[in-house]
């Protein structure tokens, strides 16, 4: 007992007393645990950020009906989805294409729910307003440039329900039940730039398509958009395709391909970098451990020359090193959450994970780190006469 | 004096000065591998972007509107088109060294054995190009469908023997129509015939499954339009748009004169879309947005990313640094003691001091850049596969900081050892 209190009174006090050179040292403990927490923790949430980041490039699964089922219904859409964890699905956008005419020449009009054909397509730029309400719609640029529309006109679109040739299957059904064309006038809210066929299709809500038509027909595709990983996208497939006859998924192959071969390669060079950056930091704080240590070898040779034995020298010097890396191991943990939460805000907008584990793991290995640093030279210098330490040779 | 006590300071205690040279080289090449990574991340990352396929699409001028148009009457109405010898143009443009890949495309129907029409593209896959400027450059879509999965049999290379003769057969096709690799497909329109063999059968996840892919000769020579082309696909890499390309890729017109300069040699995807727009005839070049939106968000944020880690990092190095050396020459504090008991004035005592410091930093410097220049090598060929560039910016950069970080560390220290009385110091106090 009494023994175990003079170790520690020896140990508080050379802390203490030594205050500046300590808090150099504690300092240069904090720095390496603060860039050891921080890596770590910025390395295992980039795949999950970055993810989020190659949504832009769109859908990377789409929904088609099955050839022999009712079609691709809502109901049909909604049992596939019941498959795909919420927290997972980015955007869902259904599709419904019909051939409408504007000043009698045929156009491709697109139903959709908007807010989602936003969601899975977030590299579609729209000049003007996204549609917000029913009677609006999204004309892509090179049927504006034709009908010379810009948003804030209107379009007056009719859609003569198919006779000889139906455009879609949905359609067909319905082709014998001759009706007049319906007319309806739109307000445009904006143009649509892709680069791609949008451009040639005008984009209306749902209910406008229902109405125009005069039917609600099942939807022709439906576009989502998943973070996940190429292997959770075909458990997706599988599970989809075993449970919900009438849903054929499948995958995007350019986007999901792609996206497994630049996010590897992203997270290859996180992992990289962080060992490269961890190596050389562990390094640092070793030898300024050491440096703090090794000014001490008189101190060492005048207890050993009161008759310490090199066991008990070393085990204070232990304790002391591993008391200041567990302290500065603690304070470099929170630094270093702070610091992983400041880039993650800047980069991705978005907050970080915490792993609670990584507390213990920054406290262990600096302790490790400083304790290895403080042995070898305590280690040198026990080895030494005292006479010739105290000498100062 | 002052030079043969700072060379017995040095000799003398030689590990303690190795220790310190050591930790400074290891934080010059921690700074120098990051600063080099972090400067090289956006071209790499760009690079390698490139397996979306391309950025820009080029189609003639009349067709852009009328085509999709009117395709819905079922009639195939192509009047115009780009052409082919104008091709070798793309690479001459002023950001010709941006443009990875390219290749052209030309669109027909024919009909096969059985009777069923089928859309067949004639394309480049690894078509060998002489340029005018001299270079040659091997490109197709062997680069640009990088997401195809060759199913059985292999990539088509016109440059092989007798693939010129060769068609590739997308996977639906040659499920529906009971064709394999090795087969002879006999494919035919209202122009000719032609005997090909099935090169390969590719899973293209998309539209593309449900067609033939040919040489551009054949194709050509199927709908009897040699020496044009329906339309052209670029890969080029490029700088993320911000304000003054978007207010450009409205109307280049609408630009001082000064804005247009710097719009124009930017690598902008709406200068390079003009620049091809000069050189190719009668073509309007647009961004395919989903490749180049997507590139520009997921650049600036690897960017972003790797600024911030090396901030991090190149912080964690200064402190490291400046801590040990505050540790060493605090460690001198009975010489120092003595030093001024025999009479030494501040300022000498500091200059030695100094002069030491700063000669094993600059050893550790030089030796910590090199250092970093293999990290950072290690982490291109390991991650991307090819070297890092190396900037000459960067030795300034690191030079300075070593300094700066140097002094900081040391001269706080000096002055409070300095503060002290000899007496006290000496007598161990």
């Amino acid at each position: 007992m009494k023994k175990q209190n003079m170790f520690f009174r020896m140990i508080t006090a050379s802390l203490v007393r030594r205050r500046s050179r300590m808090l150099v040292a504690l300092l240069a403990i904090a720095v390496g645990a603060t860039i050891l927490s921080g890596l770590v923790t910025i390395y295992y949430d980039v795949p999950r950020q970055m993810g989020e980041q190659f949504r832009n490039y769109g859908a990377n699964m789409i929904f088609l009906g099955a050839a022999d089922s009712e079609g691709l219904t809502p109901d049909a859409v909604e049992r596939g989805l019941s498959y795909i964890d919420a927290n997972k699905l980015v955007g869902v956008a259904p599709y419904r294409y019909e051939t409408v005419n504007i000043n009698e020449q045929p156009v491709v009009a697109a139903g959709t729910d908007l807010a989602g054909a936003r969601a899975t397509s977030p590299y579609w730029i729209v000049s003007g307003e996204w549609p917000a309400a029913d009677g609006e719609v999204l004309v892509g640029e090179d049927i504006a440039d034709v009908f010379d529309v810009k948003a804030g006109d209107t379009l007056s679109v009719s859609f003569t329900p198919a006779t000889a040739e139906a455009t879609t299957a949905a359609e067909g059904e319905d082709a014998q039940e001759e009706t007049n064309g319906i007319e309806m006038t739109f307000t445009v809210s904006g143009t649509l730039d892709t680069g791609g066929s949008e451009e040639n299709y005008i984009f209306i809500s749902l209910a406008d398509m229902e109405a125009l038509t005069g039917e609600s027909a099942a939807y022709d595709v439906v576009e989502l958009s998943i973070s996940a990983t190429q292997n959770e996208l075909n458990a997706i497939v599988d599970s989809v395709t075993e449970n919900v006859s009438s849903v054929t998924p499948r995958l995007v192959k350019r986007v999901t391909q792609s996206e497994t071969t630049v996010l590897s390669k992203l997270q290859s060079l996180v992992l990289l970098v962080t060992i490269v950056v961890l190596l050389l930091t562990m390094i640092c704080v070793a030898t300024t451990m050491m440096a703090v240590v090794t000014e001490r070898r008189k101190e060492v040779g005048l207890r050993k020359a009161l008759g310490a034995s090199n066991g008990s020298i070393t085990m204070e010097f232990m304790g002391e090193g591993m008391l200041l890396g567990a302290v500065g191991g603690l304070l470099g943990s929170i630094l270093g959450f702070i610091f992983a939460q400041a880039v993650s805000m800047n980069v991705f907008n978005s907050s970080i994970t915490f792993k609670p584990l990584l507390i213990p793991i920054t406290i262990l290995v600096s302790i490790l780190v400083t304790g290895l640093a403080c042995l070898i030279p305590v280690r040198s210098a026990t080895d030494v006469d005292p006479a010739l330490v105290l000498k100062g040779e | 004096m002052f030079f043969r006590m700072i060379r017995g300071a040095l000799f003398r205690q030689k590990g303690k000065m190795l220790m310190i040279a050591f930790t400074i080289a290891l934080g010059a090449s921690l700074a120098t591998a990051m600063l080099n990574v972090m400067m090289d991340v956006g071209d790499k990352v760009n690079q390698e972007l490139k397996t979306y396929g391309a950025n820009i699409t080029v189609v003639p001028k009349e067709n852009s509107v009328l085509d999709e148009l009117y395709e819905v009457d079922g009639e195939e109405i192509q009047s115009a088109y780009l052409r082919e010898d104008e091709l070798g143009k793309i690479k001459t443009i002023f950001w010709a060294f941006n443009i990875v890949d390219f290749s052209p495309f030309i669109d027909t129907t024919v009909t096969l054995d059985n009777g069923s029409e089928v859309k067949l593209t004639g394309t480049w896959f690894n078509h060998h190009l002489d340029l005018p400027t001299g270079e040659t450059l091997n490109t197709g879509v062997t680069n640009l469908r990088n997401w195809w999965d060759i199913e059985s049999g292999v990539w088509l290379d016109e440059q092989a023997a007798g693939g010129t003769q060769g068609v590739m057969v997308g996977t639906q096709l040659a499920k529906d129509a009971g064709i394999s690799a090795g087969d002879t497909l006999t494919v035919s329109t209202r122009y000719g015939k032609k005997q090909l063999a099935v090169v390969g059968i590719y899973n293209a996840g998309g539209d593309e499954d449900d067609q033939l892919f040919s040489s551009l000769d054949i194709a050509q020579a199927l709908s009897n339009t040699e020496g044009c082309l329906s339309s052209i696909e670029v890969s080029a890499l490029t700088t993320p748009d911000n304000e003054l390309a978007r207010k450009a890729a409205k109307d280049p017109g609408s630009l001082s004169i000064a804005q247009y300069e710097q719009w124009y040699c930017t690598a902008y995807v709406s200068s390079i879309c003009y620049q091809i727009q000069e050189v190719i005839t009668g073509s309007i070049a647009s961004p395919v947005r989903q490749v180049a939106e997507s590139e520009g968000a997921i650049m600036d944020k690897t960017e972003l990313l790797m600024i911030l880690i090396t901030i991090l990092s190149l912080v964690g190095a200064a402190l490291g640094i400046s801590n040990l050396v505050t540790a060493s020459v605090m460690e001198r504090s009975n010489e120092i003691g003595l030093l001024k008991a025999i009479g030494a004035k501040d300022s000498s005592i500091s200059g030695i001091v100094l002069t030491e410091i700063m000669s094993t930093a600059v050893i550790g410097g030089v030796a910590g850049y090199f250092l970093g220049y293999g990290f950072a090598q290690i982490i291109g060929q390991t991650v991307f596969g090819s070297a890092i560039e190396m900037k000459l910016m960067v030795i300034p950069i690191v030079a300075i900081s070593i300094i700066v970080v140097t002094l900081a560390g040391s001269i706080p220290a000096i002055r409070m050892l300095l503060r002290l009385r000899p007496a006290e110091v000496l007598h161990g106090r």
